[in-house]
Parts: C-alpha cells; structure tokens; sequence
C-alpha cells in the first residue's frame, strides 16, 4: 500500500508535463472566440441586415442554451461527416482539434453577449466626438469604440476565461488527453488504486491556474481602467 | 451529410422521457445550493467568526476546480463514504446499488453554492439599510424584518442571478452522465448506442436542453416583471 505522498509524487510531474496542452485547449479558443465573437456582437449591433441579425440571434441562443458538453459531441461525431459530405477525410484529426472547435462555437456566442454589454454601455458621445476629430470608422473603432467596450467587458470576460480554463477538463470525454485526460488514464491504469488523491492533485493545479488567470486579468483591469476619474 | 433525420424523430420521446430525471436532478442540486449558499452567504453577511473565513475559503478553493474534477471525486469516494457509513443507524448498503445520484447532487449543490453564495451576499447588500431601520422602527425584531421586509425583496432582486445559475446547472446535469447517472444525456447515448447514430441523439438532447433553458428564461422574466414590478420608476409600464 502506497502512502498519500508516494502517490502524489508519482502523477504530479505527468499532470504538470500536461499543463501546456490544457493551456493550449483554453488558449486557442479564447483568442479565435475574442474574433468571432467580435463579429457576431457586430452583426447584433449594427442592425442593418435583418435575415443576419435574426441568424445570430438563434445561433447564440443555441450555443448558450445547451450544455457545452452536448455540443462537443455534435461537433465530434458530426463535423467529420459535414467535411467527408464535401469531399475530405479528415479521420487523421485528433480529439483535441474538435473539442477546440466546439470550445470556439460555444465561447465565441458567450463572448458576443459580453461584448454586446460592454458596447451598449458605451456613451454615444464617445462615438460622436472620435468622428467629429476626424478620425475614419477604423480608427474610430480602434482608438475609441474598442478599449472602452473592453474596459466595461473586461470582469465578464475574465469569469468567461476562468470557465473555459476549468472546462478544458470536458475535453477528456471525447478523448484528448490533458491535466484531466492524464489523471484520469493513471486513474485507469492503477486500476483505481489512489484515485481520490490523483484527483485531488489535479484540482490544486486547476486551482493555481485558475488563480494565476485571476490576478493576471485583474492586472489587466487596473491598467485598461487607470485613466479612471483623471478625464472627470 | 447522411442525417438520419427518421431516427432523430423516432428517437426524440425516448430522450424527452429522460427529461424528469434531469429536472429532478436539477431541482435537487438546486434545493441543496441554495441551503449551501444560505449558510456561507448568512455567515459571511453575519461575520460569524471563524465560520465566515471558513466557507470563504472552501467558497474560492470549490470557484477554481473544475465541475468535472468536482463530479469524479464525490463519484470516486462514494465507495469509501457508503463503508463508513455502513452499519450505523441499522443501515445496510448493497455494493451493486451505491448512491451515484446523490453523489452528483453533492457535487453540483457544492459546486453551485460556492457561486450562488455571491448572489445572496450582493443581493442582501443591495438592500437599502433604510429598509432594515424602518421595520425596527415599526418595532419588529430583527428575524421580523429579515422575514416580511428585507428577504423578500432579496428574493426578487436575485431572481435574474439566480435564474441564471439554474440555467447553467441544468446545463451542468449533462456532465452527471460521466458518472453513471441516468439522465437526459446518458439516455440520448444509450439509445442510440445500437445503430452508433449518436450524432441524431445528440442533437436531439441539444433541441431538448435548448428549448427548456429558453423556457426557464422566459418564465423567469415573466416572474421578474411582475414581481420586481415595484422597481420600476412610477408610470414605466404606461410610458
């Protein structure tokens, strides 16, 4: 019979070899979803073209109203037969390529909202003065509409970080092996034996990820807001 | 793309039929959340000493472990809770039969009352202190005004937070069927594990999961209108 710590010391450098990929799994989409998300908040709020605006619409609330677990595996087992209907083969792709897509879908549409939020609490003024200086929609939209959409987004987007950094452990289910797929196939392999403490390690180390994420947005969140009650 | 659109019809009442099951799954992780949240929130509101560090600590350790870990844990220590508990109150377990369900309540009401422990914290604090001193000037006790003046307006200013929570427990239920519990998804897979159409089950699950969380979010601004009617500026609903 091994003691707690034997066990411990056993799986943790294997978890920590494993963090990249978990990051990798958050990083990806969080920065494909910033874009995408952009795009949808911009198809809701510009309001021009209806038929747009009304496919957006149920998108998003598709996405945020099913289990993000159901969607990784629409996406898993339907994805491939979408692509094999076009003419491709795609059985060399890992897991992991699905369930960065499916994290994409699903956190793009939350990103959308937030960013929606974000916009709609912006002052008309501040769009109205950056065009009355001359500055063109691109400018515009780089040096006014979007550090302050970001500003008011930010605490909504750090929430919706943190999620998706701990939902990066539903990836095992469909197989892509990270800090969970890694716990979980040692769990397996010891036969059970010293379950509770291998997964009691990987929950310290999602927790001091999560931590880490924390403070860094917070950081960030003291710079983006530093101009605060200088302008008024 | 070859949808078997037939069998995602033919299979639809087998997964709407696993619809209670999630609810109740629900249901009863809410019900123990919100019994979590009510002691952390009441501690930490009340600063009861040593209490209010407590939970606020086991409140930040539960926000950054993921539900899955949470999910397999208390699924993992079912078997060594179930032999400790074995023999007290003349209580005998069967090995085949070990109470899964209740492991997944365990870990979703945890999971859920570290965050709804927030909702009830800001909501009482956004009640305004005139509130708590005219009912003590109407001369009612303390447990008077918590009772008729300040917890129900704690109930609708949460309504919108806590609609939300729910929202994203029930969508949380789903990933109760890693661990052996049958509900909606489990359904959805076991049905459609003879002709390997998993993707038409699934998507009708999504349909399902979708067209419920739609549901709740309607009724519960349905509630909130009329309900949180009071918040309204005077002559809102006219203008």
């Amino acid at each position: 019979m091994e003691s707690p710590m034997q066990i411990v010391s056993k799986v943790l450098p294997g978890i920590i070899a494993h963090i990249p990929q978990t990051l990798l799994y958050w990083f990806l989409p969080s920065v494909l979803a910033l874009f995408f998300g952009a795009l949808l908040c911009w198809a809701r709020v510009s309001n021009r073209h209806r038929p747009l605006y009304w496919i957006c619409t149920v998108v998003i609330s598709f996405f945020r109203g099913t289990p993000g677990i159901v969607q990784i595996y629409i996406v898993f087992f339907g994805l491939p037969k979408l692509i094999w209907a076009i003419g491709y083969d795609v059985s060399d792709w890992t897991a992991g390529v699905y369930f960065v897509i499916a994290t994409t879908l699903n956190l793009s549409c939350f990103m959308a909202e937030t960013l929606r939020g974000g916009y709609l609490a912006l002052d008309r003024g501040q769009v109205e003065a950056g065009l009355s200086i001359g500055f063109s929609r691109v400018q515009n939209f780089v040096h006014v509409i979007a550090p302050q959409t970001l500003k008011v987004a930010l605490l909504n987007i750090k929430n919706l970080e943190i999620d998706v950094l701990k939902d990066t452990s539903v990836a095992y289910t469909i197989g892509a092996v990270e800090i969970m797929g890694y716990a979980n196939r040692m769990i397996s392999l010891r036969s059970g034996l010293g379950q509770l403490w291998i997964l009691g390690t990987a929950a310290v180390i999602y927790f001091i990820m999560c931590t880490v994420l924390e403070v860094a947005f917070n950081l960030a969140t003291r710079r983006i807001s530093r101009f605060e009650g200088v302008s008024r | 793309m070859n949808l078997d659109v037939d069998f995602m019809i033919s299979d639809m009442p087998t997964v709407v039929a696993a619809l209670p099951s999630t609810l109740i799954l629900s249901l009863d992780s809410m019900l123990w959340a919100l019994v979590f949240a009510l002691i952390c929130g009441g501690a930490q509101l009340a600063r009861v000493p040593v209490l209010d560090k407590v939970t606020l600590v086991i409140n930040t350790f539960i926000k950054g472990i993921p539900l899955v870990v949470q999910l397999l844990f208390c699924y993992y220590a079912v078997p060594y809770v179930v032999k400790w508990f074995d023999g007290l109150m003349h209580r005998t377990y069967d090995p085949q039969h070990l109470p899964y369900f209740g492991a997944a309540v365990l870990a979703l009401a945890l999971n859920f009352g570290a965050y709804i422990t927030d909702v009830v914290i800001s909501s009482t604090r956004a009640i305004d202190r005139g509130q708590w001193e005219s009912a003590y000037a109407c001369g009612m006790t303390r447990f008077q005004a918590l009772r008729r003046v300040v917890a129900p307006q704690i109930v609708v200013i949460s309504l919108p937070n806590m609609t939300n929570y729910f929202i994203w427990l029930l969508k949380g239920t789903s990933l109760a069927s890693i661990v052996n519990v049958v509900e909606m998804l489990t359904t959805a897979r076991l049905s459609a594990a003879d002709g390997y159409q998993f993707l038409e089950a699934y998507i009708d699950a999504a349909i399902i999961y979708w067209i419920v969380c739609a549901f709740i979010e309607w009724l519960s601004g349905r509630i909130y209108h009329s309900a949180g009617s009071y918040l309204l500026p005077p002559n809102a609903s006219t203008a």
